[in-house]
């Protein structure tokens, strides 16, 4: 994995979006841990968009399965709005099964990552994700 | 526990997940009376999903492994393939009581044992009943974990591994294929996708690589030996999604390049059917289109970086720090209270003002403190209908249950105080009270009974009602018991009002169930409650009428730091009685009193009550201190004795900060504390019921 994380800035400002606080936590700690500070939450779909519409958002990373509105319609909703669809996004997912992550692709996700993952698998997946689009 | 997680992120989760746990166990009860409620069953699936979820991070593995299943269960409820039967919620309601356990040995700082396997082997059997094999986790539940297992005998799907890429033909064509061939109840993980399966088929879904024409074919086979996607395969589909890693998100480093026509074959590839490179752009769903070039520099510009955008609302706050201010507000009420008498001496224009406005400021952070140890009683509640529902399916009885007033807020610490006493009394009342619902049909009354519990706040308390249409009490019957058992001689039993006959339930040793029932227990029940509630500063009062019910109703402080009391002097040193207790006051002419089986008592609106000369108690050396002709008389109830106590004086009503008593005089009968009054003495507190019982009986 050529470049690593020296591709991304850290401090890239990141969004985590989690309905179950304690979630947002552990990715934030983990986040973090790889040296990500700038990192802001939302607790589903529909609060996370205000925050992404505010423009400085350069990294999403959400959960799927949220009350209110989900991970899947966030990334439609994200895609679908050209203010909003330059931004990655990192899918969590709690199994790793076909028909959803097919479903996520096809919806624009950059990547995923299966809950519980560590800080390591979460560096490999965002610079994965960087090292793609830059 | 380690991963990467903290003791600090422990606690939330127990606390966070712990919440999720306690609306489970309501949401379940509220299915049994909507099983059809889809939102419900979302909402209860979800629940189980994300306490899963945090659980796996803090490798509380049992616990994945129950909640795993437990939303297996209701994955299949939510899509209609199952439906809910009382067997089905006897088992899922068993699983979150396995789960609850594990919560209470991970809060104790164990390693959660596993649920008992018969359960999780009835979960599944459940499950697969009703799955119509197109349910993964159906075939995998057998395992005895299958999550865990999943992660360690084969590779992590999180873990890069080097399966060939450019699997998209299969992927798409397989997607299809997957699901039909577990739909014959395959292979476990069927459903699941690898990473290099999902590179490859963002690459596809992205890229130019190759014609939707070239998708179904190759590698098929090689498909079939894992479904998990990998991270080669993720890339592949990246790339074909992409360009070849190229473009799409320029618009964060790099020039833009991914171009309009190659999103578009995303909509080629999303259906299996093949569709020839359609270059009309299906404006339906922008795939990963890059950003204009001109949208970056903008989006830069708006932001001056600031303003956060949600701010966290909420500070979570150890209980203990809440009582050190709370301690500390005391404090300061003390000093108010002392400063406002000492100013109130003084002819000071200006002096007074100030205080009036730390009177103010004071009364006012003294109520946000308390507000912030304020809990809607809903947390006990939100217990009730899972107690009644096992209750009534183990005793065959219906019975319905009505909260009221579920968000009357209270202290925190009387909250869980309440809850025991608030369990027993519920049990008592569908145990006892309640009748089966064939003799209920045969008394003329409905089948189902019913049970109220409400909340209200009245002034500076709370009201508590526990009441049930069961059977109600019978005085006879009451009276007759207490004289069995030897607690009263028949004259004095006859003597007893009604009301008073009900209060003997509150009695140890008192049960009116000769056969001891493995609900209400035997008896040492109702007394504790009455205790518990009496050393809450409550008071508890018990009606009933034969055949149509009874009610209980309690009363409780809002708080337990502060205690609204009556100041009293003895000999010049100052009591204070708790206003809760204090029914009125008197200046009587003591000359009348009269003897009552050698008891002096005094006539007040022709109800003759028990008099007592306090000083007598509490003051040394005045054990045979004569009454006077005239003085003040204070009645006082406890329950439904009703006493009076002549004291000295009456100073007037004061707010206390309840101090424990030091180690010597800790533990006296009688005393519940001391505190500092308004003009710098100490008062001790008295405890009315105590000091009845230690010096009356």
């Amino acid at each position: 994995m050529p470049g690593g994380l020296c591709l991304v800035k850290k401090d890239i400002r990141i969004l985590v979006v989690d309905d179950f606080s304690t979630m947002r936590r552990i990715i934030k700690n983990l986040l973090r841990d790889l040296g990500f500070t700038n990192v802001e939450e939302a607790d589903d779909g529909k609060t996370a968009l205000p925050i992404l519409k505010q423009g400085r958002i350069e990294f999403l990373i959400t959960d799927w399965n949220m009350p209110g509105m989900t991970g899947i319609d966030l990334l439609k909703t994200v895609r679908a709005d050209p203010e909003l669809s330059h931004i990655p996004v990192l899918m969590v997912t709690a199994e790793a099964k076909r028909e959803q992550i097919i479903a996520a692709a096809q919806a624009g996700v950059n990547g995923y990552v299966i809950k519980p993952f560590t800080a390591v698998v979460l560096k490999e997946k965002i610079e994965k994700i960087f090292e793609r689009i830059t | 526990m380690s991963l990467d997680v903290d003791q600090e992120i422990l606690e939330d989760f127990l606390v966070e997940a712990g919440e999720i746990l306690e609306l489970l166990s309501e949401q379940l009860v509220e299915l049994e009376q909507r099983p059809e409620d889809r939102d419900l069953l979302n909402a209860i699936f979800r629940g189980f999903h994300t306490v899963k979820g945090g659980a796996g991070f803090l490798q509380l593995d049992a616990m994945v492994d129950c909640c795993h299943k437990a939303e297996n269960l209701f994955d299949l409820l939510r899509n209609g393939e199952l439906s809910v039967s009382a067997n089905l919620m006897d088992v899922v309601l068993q699983a979150l009581d396995s789960v609850n356990l594990m919560f209470e040995q991970v809060r104790s700082g164990q390693e959660p044992e596993p649920a008992p396997a018969d359960l999780m082997q009835r979960l599944v059997v459940i499950t697969e009943g009703g799955a119509e094999a197109d349910e993964p986790e159906a075939a995998t539940a057998p395992a005895p974990a299958p999550e865990p297992v999943a992660e360690s005998s084969k590779p992590n799907p999180n873990t890069p591994n080097d399966e060939f890429d450019q699997l998209l033909g299969d992927l798409v064509s397989d997607n299809k294929e997957t699901l039909a061939s577990s739909e014959a109840g395959q292979r476990a993980d069927d459903d699941l996708i690898t990473e290099d399966e999902f590179d490859a088929l963002l690459d596809e879904l992205h890229g130019a690589g190759k014609g939707p024409g070239a998708l179904d074919h190759p590698e098929k086979s090689a498909q079939v030996s894992s479904d998990e996607i990998t991270d080669d395969e993720f890339e592949a589909l990246l790339d074909d999604l992409q360009s070849k890693g190229q473009g799409a998100f320029a618009a964060l480093g790099s020039a833009d390049t991914a171009a309009k026509p190659e999103a578009t074959k995303l909509e080629s590839v999303a259906p299996p059917a093949k569709v020839a490179p359609t270059e009309p752009p299906k404006a339906v769903e922008p795939p990963v289109v890059s950003k204009s070039p001109t949208a970056e520099p903008s989006a830069r510009g708006t932001m001056p970086a600031q303003q956060k955008a949600v701010q966290e609302s909420n500070v979570r706050v150890d209980t203990a720090l809440l009582d050190k201010i709370m301690n500390m507000v005391g404090e300061l009420v003390l000093v108010r209270n002392r400063l406002v008498r000492l100013g109130g001496t003084r002819e000071d224009e200006e002096m007074s003002k100030a205080l009036g406005t730390l009177d103010m400021v004071t009364a006012d952070l003294q109520t946000s403190v308390m507000k912030t140890r304020m809990q809607p009683v809903k947390k006990v509640f939100g217990r009730f209908p899972r107690l009644i529902r096992d209750l009534s399916r183990s005793l065959k009885k219906e019975i319905r249950l009505e909260l009221r007033g579920e968000d009357t807020d209270l202290d925190k610490n009387l909250v869980e105080a309440l809850a025991d006493p608030l369990i027993h009394l519920v049990r008592n009342s569908v145990d006892h009270g309640i009748e089966a619902p064939d003799v209920r049909e045969k008394n003329g009354k409905p089948r189902e009974g019913s049970v109220l519990l409400s909340a209200e706040q009245e002034g500076d308390h709370i009201l508590l009602i526990i009441r049930d249409d069961g059977a109600g009490m019978d005085p006879e019957k009451l009276r007759r018991l207490a004289v069995e058992r030897g607690m009263l001689d028949t004259e004095s039993a006859a003597r007893l009002t009604d009301q008073e006959c009900f209060n003997l339930i509150f009695h140890a040793g008192f049960s009116t169930k000769t056969e001891i029932s493995d609900v209400s227990g035997r008896g040492v029940g109702m007394d504790v409650v009455k205790t518990k509630i009496t050393q809450l500063n409550g008071t508890l009062a018990i009606d009933s009428i034969l055949g149509q019910g009874t009610q209980i109703a309690i009363q409780v402080p809002l708080t337990l730091a502060i205690m609204p009391t009556l100041m009293v002097t003895l000999e010049s040193q100052a009591f204070a009685l708790p206003l809760v207790n204090v029914n009125e006051i008197y200046n009587i002419d003591l000359t009348k009193t009269n003897i009552v089986d050698g008891q002096q008592v005094i006539i007040v609106r022709d109800q003759a009550l028990p008099l007592f000369h306090l000083k007598r108690w509490m003051v040394k050396g005045c054990e045979h201190e004569p009454l006077p002709d005239q003085g003040h008389v204070v009645i006082v109830s406890v329950g439904t004795t009703r006493v009076g106590f002549v004291v000295d004086q009456l100073v007037g009503q004061e707010e206390v900060v309840i101090k424990p008593l030091g180690s010597i005089l800790h533990g006296t009968q009688g005393l519940s504390g001391a505190t500092i009054t308004g003009d710098g003495r100490i008062a001790l507190i008295i405890d009315i019921p105590n000091l009845l019982k230690r010096y009356a009986s």
